[in-house]
């Protein structure tokens, strides 16, 4: 029998169709030792791709995404102006606290009396004294509408080159801006940014009491355990995950050569499942993310240690670490801009911290008490994509791949605490 | 999600005891007050009762109302004086009953 042979590529048209080469007819027991494990191919998520009805559904493809570039090119030269600006500085304070509006600016920014200075964040230098920094309104006006033309390497979202702002809009902010002259009047401490305490994560998340997602573990033991119309369970080949599974997701992701991309667990157990009992378990679907949690649960203590040296694991880890800095959507924002400690990371946007790369792999997929539901990384790849107005990618995409392995290889040597518990 | 309700209580106690009880349902608890994506009340659907007895006779129960968020986790204390057995109500708007027990040694 040769389980390891993957068909050629079939697509399905409204649901994913994973093609499927030769499944033995009897598996022993330890099947699993034998050669490389079986895989699916064809698509391992829904197509066509949807984005999740209750997202932002506005369409952002002008817009650089990880897996294409189309934003449009940077304003080279600072734009001049004819006279100074008299904008409507009362609707200047109103757009900076808007945050329909990209975030608005109070995300990064202190900004004196601005949005009664509730929360602001400090990514961005505090501007409640910029009134008095002796600043043109031409080089305001231009750092708003594009901070590029002075400094290429900024984290500013260029509001006036991507249409967040018109004109007019923008002299509004910079008349607004030249109104500030006091520093910010807070309230009560805590919206401070600079006194802020760093949020701690303490709760016990394999307490089932505390920590809803451990549905995802009594679900996949039942998984497991049951018999597909094939005949075969996870157990038929695997017996006990808990003792043949030790250290397998701490390895996670890998690159794939059958496939030619880097397999994370999650699309690992569709294309498997396919493969061997048959079951359909696409990425992201209740069964998958049950079965995700679960393979990392067994696993949990077991040190990160992914692959990122070896021939096309060396080069897929490159990939994904030009992709972390890659500007994507509107807002112009790499994963770097917000998560690396140089730029965004270790900062406050808004009243949300930012963390950094490590420690963000370990306890993933984590359950989400805002959304009550358990999410893997790559949901929260797209639900970061969506949120800086760049389209998400389909859950299998090569480049969340990539980025994975990447992301995945600055948790090295942190242990797996899955499933996690965070806001 | 889970479909049993989850207890914690002790598997034993001493006579006149005052022991901590957690209970956990996994429900969606939905308020009434939600939108959907098309501007549509999302219809209440909540736990609006629960109860908890030992040996028959009442210890705990509850009239929840929507602000308890989903998956409601209610902890109580009671006295236990004799050994027996703890059962657990939960009653859905639609008139659904959940029902959990738990056994107790006292000595």
């Amino acid at each position: 029998m040769n389980p390891g042979v993957i068909a050629s590529v079939g697509i399905g048209v409204m649901v994913a169709a994973l093609a499927v080469a030769s499944v033995s007819s009897v598996a022993p027991a330890g099947a699993q030792t034998k050669g490389p494990a079986p895989l699916a191919a064809g698509d391992a998520a829904l197509r066509p791709w949807k984005r999740y009805g209750d997202w932002p559904q506005r369409d952002y493809s002008k817009f650089n995404t990880l897996a294409n570039l189309a934003s449009p090119p940077p304003t080279k030269e600072p734009r001049k102006l004819d006279a100074s600006i008299t904008g409507d500085a009362a609707n200047g304070q109103k757009l900076v606290a808007d945050r329909t509006r990209g975030g608005s600016c109070l995300a990064c920014h202190v900004m004196g009396s601005a949005g009664n200075a509730d929360l602001p964040g400090n990514v961005g230098p505090d501007l409640s004294e910029i009134g008095n920094a002796g600043r043109e309104d031409e080089w305001l006006f231009n750092y708003v509408y594009d901070a590029r033309v002075y400094n290429p390497d900024t984290v500013m979202p260029p509001w006036g080159t991507h249409g967040l702002f018109d004109d007019r809009e923008i002299g509004d902010i910079v008349a607004f801006l030249k109104s500030l002259k006091a520093p910010a009047n807070y309230r009560a401490a805590v919206d401070d940014p600079t006194k802020r305490p760093p949020p701690v994560e303490k709760r016990d998340n394999l307490d089932a009491m505390v920590n809803p997602g451990m549905w995802a573990v009594e679900k996949a033991e039942e998984l497991w355990n049951k018999r597909s119309a094939s005949g075969f369970a996870c157990a038929t080949c695997h017996g006990k995950a808990t003792e043949t599974f030790k250290t397998w997701a701490a390895g996670m992701p890998k690159w794939e050569p059958r496939l030619d991309k880097v397999l994370s667990v999650e699309e690992f157990v569709t294309r498997h499942a396919k493969a061997t009992t048959g079951d359909t378990w696409l990425m992201q679907s209740e069964e998958n993310i049950a079965l995700a949690v679960y393979l990392r649960y067994v696993a949990n203590g077991a040190e990160i240690k992914v692959d990122v040296d070896s021939g096309p694991a060396k080069e897929a880890f490159e990939r994904g670490k030009a992709l972390s800095a890659r500007k994507l959507g509107q807002l112009n924002f790499s994963c770097l801009d917000c998560h690396s400690p140089d730029r965004g990371g270790l900062k406050w946007i808004r009243g949300q911290w930012l963390g950094e790369q490590k420690g963000q792999f370990d306890h993933f997929p984590t359950w989400r008490t805002n959304l009550q539901t358990v999410w893997d990384i790559r949901k929260r790849f797209q639900w970061c994509q969506v949120n800086i107005r760049a389209n998400e990618l389909p859950p299998d995409a090569k480049e969340y791949g990539d980025l994975e392995l990447y992301v995945a290889a600055q948790s090295a040597g942190l242990k797996l605490n899955v499933p996690g518990i965070r806001h | 999600m889970a479909d049993k309700p989850r207890i914690k209580l002790p598997k034993d106690a001493k006579t006149g005891e005052i022991i901590q009880i957690k209970t956990l349902i996994s429900h969606v608890m939905e308020t009434g007050l939600r939108k959907d994506a098309s501007g549509n009340v999302i219809p209440r659907k909540i736990i609006n009762k629960f109860t908890c007895e030992f040996n028959g006779k009442p210890v705990f129960s509850a009239d929840i109302e929507a602000a308890v968020a989903a998956n409601p986790y209610l902890q109580f204390a009671a006295k236990v004086e004799e050994s027996g057995t703890f059962k657990f109500t939960w009653i859905d708007d639609d008139g659904t009953v959940t029902t959990a027990e738990e056994k107790i040694t006292v000595a």
